[in-house]
């Protein structure tokens, strides 16, 4: 009978230590580090040190879920009515439990956690799995990077219990039961697993409750039943979590995948105008950011702050920068030059910072020591005195040049963002022979003629070079049929006409100045 | 005869003796590209790291022809030196520079930075974060106002950024003090241009007729 399920379904293999482990990959094999948040739905939702419970509504009424330590030292605790709570302890605040909370939360830690492991999983409400193998030596073993983790978590104030096994699932349970454990082997991890009560194995209660009929309070016990009956009797699905836990059988877990753009809010217990303490409540939402994009290795060129409001709509601020940024400092010293500008018509009761498309950050290399400039001062680029003068007078205000191939003056270049990251294009070249004027009129200015001869203020100019005849551009609206001169004036100004010789508009105009 | 030889080194060496050459000959000017001009001038070219103010009456008198040689060189680097090529700031031109122009006169136009601001401060502004970020070689500006506090701020930007302030302005600015190190009027008749230089810090003041 047990030879003839064997062979119908390869999840109920009998465990056996001396056949080949399904779950060893090609690799180094995995070790899982497993933090359990059972604190989490308090820590989540409760920053402050003054006595807090969490409550969450049970069949109508509001029960007690956590408790924090001064809530707890004044009697008070889970399972109690909140009236009942109350009643013990008048100040107590009371928060309703939030599951978006918590799950943010919870991905906030995954995010933070990426930087110790590529392989960040999120098991159920309050378990977070990391697989640690490859990190072992960067982070100088497991003992300092359990250290490590627990500090970094409690700084930020989570209480967890921490394992460490070879399968997700066994690290998981040991941590729940509190086991401070380092198993990297899985004979270890069996005798570890075996002393376990089934309470941290989360099984629906029913099923508990009819193990423990039957006399089984620990894994152990569950595993010497027989494997055809209790798969019979408590479902496949609890022999396959038995045997996943021990390493018999594969147990996949997906990657946490990051969201790729940040977004951010700082929500104010009462409404803000002091500008210098929005201009550090915007710091402090640029060094999460930065922390964002450190972890990820991403910079990016936009962002935009929103500055929300009781009543008026929310007021927009966008910044960009040349090239991908994370650095807040940087963000900052833009944002001030902005902020100085900006009129927020009432005061503020919530900061956002949405982050913009993000972009892998371009490495530069620097400056050999002795390949720099004696003395050489530069404080920033070419980019980011552009973005700083952007910044404070807009984007239309800064350019540079590119020439165009055009024998028309006025289109022979436009001006260049700087900004764009294109480099300029300048290869067009006019030929030597042809004289142009360093200063051009934005548009040519028509000038008075005396018996033929152009007159500039109120004077004859004498021609002095010329015609260089342009006639070209019929194809479109701009065509021009001009004859064109220097001129100097009796005061020695060198003037750059044309006389234009369509007949509707013949007359002498000046075009620029030799300057 | 003794005495007064060794009581003349005596006052040489007192440290509150101000001695101008010496202190103009320590950074060594930028050739302008005009022999007589670089004459004139101390370092035997245009003072660098320092505010130099061009006056003129009016546009186009050439101002812009005689900083020409001097920009071009600083826009196109100089390999055998060194230098990178710099950046040249326009703050706040009154008519269009026309690019075709400036590449006649070999300027790399790949190197120019054009600034419009809206109001004299921020021309100021603009022109003192050009000044000392250390990327502009060159900064051209044609603020409205340039009391003596601005200029003095200009110049020492200047000196931070290792840079070369270049302000316009008109000849009725002429007797008013100013921190610049070199000053020079421009006025151009029928026979060229011709500068005077009103105040050459470490020189002496002259005058130069026919330029160009």
């Amino acid at each position: 009978m047990a030879r003839a399920l064997r062979q119908q379904s390869l999840p109920l293999a009998e465990p056996a230590a001396s056949k080949a482990p399904v779950t060893r990959a090609a690799g180094t094999p995995r070790l899982w580090f497993c933090v359990y948040l059972p604190e989490l739905p308090l820590q989540a939702c409760v920053r402050s040190s003054a006595a807090s419970v969490v409550v969450e509504e049970q069949r109508g009424i509001h029960r007690v879920l956590l408790a924090n330590e001064q809530a707890a030292s004044a009697g008070i605790m889970p399972g109690q009515s909140a009236n009942a709570a109350l009643a013990l302890l008048p100040d107590l605040k009371v928060v309703e439990r939030s599951e978006l909370r918590e799950q943010q939360a919870l991905e906030e830690l995954a995010t933070w956690l990426e930087r110790f492991t590529s392989f960040v999983s999120i098991a159920g409400r309050n378990v977070l799995l990391l697989e640690i193998a490859g990190s072992l030596h960067l982070f100088g073993g497991l003992k300092k990077l359990r250290k490590r983790i627990a500090i970094e978590l409690f700084e930020q104030g989570f209480s967890a219990a921490l394992a460490i096994a070879p399968t997700p699932l066994g690290a998981t349970w040991l941590a729940r039961a509190g086991r401070r454990v380092c198993i990297r082997d899985k004979e270890n991890l069996a005798q570890a697993l075996r002393k376990l009560p089934l309470a941290c194995l989360a099984w629906p209660p029913a099923v508990c409750e009819a193990l423990n009929g039957v006399g089984v309070t620990t894994v152990g016990e569950c595993l010497r039943l027989p494997r055809d009956g209790f798969a019979r009797r408590f479902g496949v699905e609890r022999l396959l979590q038995l045997d996943r836990a021990q390493g018999h059988l594969a147990d996949p877990r997906s990657s946490w995948r990051a969201p790729q753009r940040f977004c951010s809010d700082y929500e104010m217990t009462e409404e803000q105008s002091d500008r210098e303490l929005l201009l550090s409540l915007c710091h402090e939402l640029l060094l999460r950011q930065e922390r964002f994009l450190l972890t990820r290795q991403l910079g990016t060129q936009r962002l935009r702050f929103s500055f929300f409001h009781l009543k008026a709509p929310a007021t927009e601020l966008t910044l960009g920068c040349a090239t991908a940024e994370r650095v807040a400092a940087c963000w900052q010293e833009l944002l001030r030059l902005r902020f100085e500008q900006l009129t927020l018509p009432e005061a503020v009761i919530a900061i956002r910072l949405r982050g913009g498309a993000t972009q892998a950050m371009q490495a530069e290399s620097a400056h050999l020591e002795f390949t720099r400039k004696a003395g050489s001062t530069q404080r920033y680029s070419i980019t980011q005195l552009a973005e700083r003068l952007t910044a404070r007078i807009g984007e239309q205000s800064v350019s540079g040049f590119e020439t165009v191939a055009e024998h028309r003056p006025q289109l022979a270049w436009r001006p260049h963002n700087l900004l764009s990251g294109k480099a300029a294009s300048t290869l067009v070249r006019l030929g030597r022979g042809l004289r142009r004027p360093l200063w051009m009129l934005p548009e040519p200015a028509v000038l008075s003629a005396e018996q033929g001869y152009p007159v500039h203020d109120g004077r004859r100019l004498m021609l002095l070079d010329g015609p260089e005849r342009l006639e070209t551009g019929w194809w479109d609206k701009d065509g021009i049929t001009r004859d064109y001169y220097m001129a100097v004036n009796p005061a020695g100004m060198r003037l750059w006409i044309f006389r234009n010789r369509q007949r509707e508009q013949a007359a002498w105009y000046l075009h620029g100045f030799f300057g | 005869m003794r005495s007064n030889a060794s009581s003349l080194d005596e006052l040489l060496a007192n440290p509150r003796l101000w001695r101008g050459r010496e202190q103009a000959h320590a950074v060594p000017g930028l050739a302008s590209g005009y022999a007589e001009l670089d004459r004139h001038l101390p370092g035997g070219g245009w003072p660098q790291q320092a505010l130099t103010e061009i006056l003129i009456e009016q546009y186009g008198i050439g101002e812009l022809q005689i900083l020409m040689p001097a920009l071009a060189r600083l826009s196109n680097g100089n390999l055998e030196a060194g230098a990178d090529p710099g950046w040249i700031a326009w703050v706040a031109p009154p008519l269009q520079p026309y690019p075709p122009a400036l590449q006649q006169w070999n300027i790399n136009l790949e190197r120019m930075l054009i600034v419009r601001p809206r109001s004299d401060a921020e021309i100021l502004w603009s022109a003192e974060q050009a000044l000392t970020s250390g990327t502009c070689a060159a900064v051209l500006l044609w603020p409205d106002r340039l009391d003596d506090q601005a200029g003095r701020r200009l110049q020492l930007a200047a000196e931070k950024g290792a840079s070369w302030a270049i302000a316009f302005r008109p000849l009725t600015a002429r007797n008013e003090p100013s921190a610049a190190a070199l000053r020079i009027e421009l006025r151009s008749d029928e026979q060229g241009t011709h500068a005077s230089i009103l105040k050459n810090r470490g020189g002496r003041p002259a005058v130069i007729r026919g330029i160009f």
